[in-house]
């Protein structure tokens, strides 16, 4: 199948769902009060983005998961490094940090709130807790798939230190990188919904859940599609850099 | 398995059968259009013989190879095994080993060997019975319950070979089979397979890049050119047989293995 | 000086940190309701055997429906994706993309949807594990050395045959990594929901003890999660080791750690 017909198919499939999704709950076939047709909740998703609690609302939530993102990467990069690096810590941590990763780590929420209580601290702190280990474990795979042969090639050849970290380290690491960016900003994305949908008084999470308990499907779904845009939207820019820079590899 | 192996002491199973290649050729449909890989292939192996085909990389042996297993259809022309067409794979005429042994990783050894018979639902005790003698052919005694990845690779490869004559078919189709051992593992299952190959009288079309190897084993020796490949030689063999290795210092054999050289090597 | 062993230090470390956790509270550095300590988290877990256990079987129940669900259609889609280039040119990139979505905002609409009881917990569970069965399942496929099918059909094998006898038994391996990690994603799953909106359910009890700040008790009933968690993964890891003893056995044992991509790119938010 052409690249063409795949993107046709893929628009045709785009289409139906849409079609499906105004037309269904209009004919009276699906419930209209279960799934407000389509474009209802299209004109809601404008009204709510003009509405200045909503606006407030995505602004919190824009900080939580901007400051959570900037700690838990930096740091989780760190002793993602520190742990590849030293084989001895390595093999006493790499275990270790495989079965802390394993753990679901929203059962420590009510934790946080036990501590923290529910304010914006408490949204960022889990955050970075939720998205910390995942960036651990991609910084030593990152570490890790910079080959040995690669290294001693630029050594015999007279590299610096400074050269071979520059040409050769970075290089490699680029691509899981930007993966890591971006597979940490899903995790983290996540665990600021689940704060703010659990307990919390601002946030497009808080205000999602409040629309579900108060039976406004319109203002729900018009939320889900906004916040799904959002994501999908930031995690194909860092896919669309991923393909840039990685096109050496096969 | 036939009781011939009481009626003609020291061999086991059915005899080999002829090979014909008629008019092959293979035309493929590339990026730039219609790619001819094979021209006017003609080639016969006689019943029991032991044929070798060189060439370059990409001349289309391989090819070739999985249309005599009735693997791969050919654009024209016609294959016959024991007198009749090869049109789909038919492993009760043409065993095939791969290049790589290609066994089933969650099989033991003994279980490869019995995967065609299972395919063709031969009840246990006929299977066990059957894959025993052949790893016992291939000198793999009481390595049946091992798994693949617990085999050096040339006992994988005895595995393949194995598997490949369990089902008793008169011909065998080896795809450059020993290309991804060493070389002295090389060596070693070049002299099994001549050992194995006079037990069972087998017709063996065997590819490979080595020309000692080449010139080591082969009865005849066909020598294909690049694409379109075709075959620009024949060689007739004649070392004695059993071949030994001290056969591969002397002269002759470096003369054909010279005259094979100069035909690839040749610019046409 | 020589240096302990590595797996020495690991233990050392936990039995640290549940020294730590005995002794931390003790000393009224961290307020009880931060931190309870051990022994009285586990006899509150004791004690409240009757209410834990009740509520622990419903959790269960919710499990096991999630996983029937997530295992049965993920496997099914998976399968069909895998093997099918048109499906899988035309799908796979789409559900890599949807995969950017926080699952947990579509719980709201489920609440909607099938009321507060057992149903919305099952049907957002069901699709929070249905991803990583379903990717896993397609790559399984999608990996399968092509040689193996070519010698299959060398042998004369039929469809089916190639099917039931190459298809199947050399997915299975990559197939049951993705059980394992969606079925963990199921409990988690169901746990967050049950945290979110519900009336019973270990993370219905997580809940009602926050907000009354009971801590002893929240700490117990997230102690039992983590165990249950902890034993479901040694059980599908169990499960894993013994199907694929053809792989994990003797010399080549670390073949499924090499092939095992890195986790960014195979594990799911794990919320």
């Amino acid at each position: 199948m052409s690249r063409l017909a795949i993107v046709l198919a893929r628009l045709a499939l785009f289409l139906a769902l849409i079609g499906a999704w105004e037309v269904l709950p209009r004919l009276g076939i699906l419930n209209a009060r279960l799934l407000p047709p389509l474009s209802d909740v299209l004109s809601m998703l404008l009204q709510l983005v003009g509405r200045a609690n909503v606006q407030e609302a995505m602004m919190v939530t824009a900080a939580e998961v901007v400051v959570a993102f900037v700690i838990a990467v930096p740091l989780g990069a760190l002793i993602g490094v520190a742990v590849a690096e030293s084989e001895y810590f390595g093999e006493i941590f790499k275990p270790m940090l495989f079965y802390v990763f394993s753990v679901p780590k929203s059962i420590f929420l009510p934790v946080f709130i036990l501590v923290l209580g529910i304010g914006f601290h408490q949204k960022v702190a889990y955050a970075v807790f939720s998205t910390l280990f995942i960036v651990i474990m991609s910084a030593t795979a990152a570490v890790e798939s910079v080959k040995p042969e690669h290294v001693l090639v630029a050594r015999s050849y007279g590299a610096t230190r400074r050269q071979i970290l520059f040409r050769v380290y970075v290089p490699s690491m680029v691509p899981i990188l930007l993966e890591t960016l971006r597979i940490a900003m899903i995790f983290n994305f996540t665990a600021v919904m689940i704060a703010e949908m659990y307990a919390s008084r601002t946030g497009i999470g808080h205000l999602i859940a409040n629309w579900g308990e108060n039976f406004q499907m319109r203002q729900l779904f018009a939320g889900v599609i906004l916040l799904s845009m959002v994501a999908i939207f930031f995690n194909e820019t860092i896919r669309w850099m991923e393909t840039k820079c990685s096109s050496w590899r096969t | 398995m036939q009781q011939l192996a009481d009626v003609t002491p020291g061999r086991v199973g059915a005899a080999g059968a002829s090979v014909e290649v008629a008019g092959v050729s293979h035309v493929y449909e590339g990026r730039d259009g219609r790619v001819p890989a094979l021209e006017d292939i003609t080639l016969t192996v006689g019943a029991g013989r032991f044929t070798v085909i060189v060439g370059p990389s990409g001349c289309g042996k391989t090819s070739l190879l999985m249309m005599m297993a009735g693997l791969r259809r050919q654009t024209s022309g016609t294959i016959l095994c024991a007198g009749r067409p090869i049109l789909d794979p038919d492993p009760q005429r043409v065993g095939v080993v791969f290049q790589e042994a290609s066994l089933f990783p969650w099989q033991t050894a003994m279980e490869n060997v019995e995967f065609p018979l299972a395919l063709r639902h031969v009840p246990a005790a006929e299977r066990h019975r059957r894959s025993a003698s052949m790893l016992n052919l291939v000198g793999l005694d009481g390595f049946g319950g091992r798994y693949p990845h617990e085999l050096s690779g040339g006992m994988k490869q005895r595995v393949s070979i194995a598997r490949g004559l369990v089902q008793d078919p008169p011909v065998l189709l080896m795809d450059e089979p020993f290309a991804a051992l060493d070389e002295q593992t090389r060596m070693t299952m070049g002299h099994e397979l001549l050992r194995i190959w006079s037990q069972t009288s087998k017709t063996v079309v065997f590819i490979t890049h080595s020309l000692t190897e080449a010139v080591y084993l082969a009865d005849e020796v066909l020598v294909m050119s690049a694409r379109p490949g075709r075959i620009i030689d024949r060689i007739e063999v004649d070392l004695p047989r059993p071949r030994t290795y001290e056969m591969m210092a002397t002269d002759r054999f470096g003369r054909l293995r010279e005259r094979i050289w100069q035909q690839i090597r040749k610019p046409d | 000086m020589r240096r302990p062993a590595p797996a020495t230090v690991r233990w050392l470390i936990l039995a640290g940190l549940l020294l730590a956790w005995e002794l931390v509270p003790r000393t009224k550095v961290v307020p009880e309701l931060f931190l309870p300590a051990l022994s009285k988290t586990l006899a509150v877990l004791y004690e409240g055997r009757a209410e834990y256990g009740q509520n622990l079987l419903v959790t269960l129940y919710e499990v096991g429906f999630a996983m029937l669900i997530a295992c049965g259609v993920g496997i099914l889609v998976g399968a069909l994706v895998g093997g099918i280039a048109v499906l899988r040119n035309l799908l796979l990139p789409v559900f890599s993309s949807l995969y950017a979505v926080p699952i947990v905002i579509l719980y709201p609409i489920f609440t909607a949807w099938f009321g507060i009881g057992s149903e919305s917990k099952i049907a957002f569970a069901g699709i929070y594990g249905f991803f990583p069965v379903m990717l896993s399942t397609a790559a399984g496929i999608r990996t399968i050395d092509p040689q193996l099918l070519l010698a299959a059909r060398s042998m004369g094998a039929t469809i089916w045959q190639q099917i039931a006898r190459v298809i199947i038994p050399a997915s299975i391996p990559t197939v049951l990594a993705g059980l394992r990690l969606g079925g963990a994603l199921t409990i988690i799953g169901v746990v967050v929901s049950e945290m979110l909106t519900s009336a019973a359910g270990i993370g219905y009890l997580v809940s009602r003890y926050r907000t009354i700040l009971d801590s002893p008790r929240v700490f117990a009933a997230v102690l039992l999660i983590l165990v249950l968690s902890v034993l479901f993964d040694l059980l599908a890891r169990w499960v894993e080791r013994r199907t694929v003893v053809w792989q994990t056995a003797g010399r080549q044992g670390r073949t499924i750690a090499a092939r095992t991509p890195s986790p960014a790119t195979a594990t799911p938010a794990v919320a």
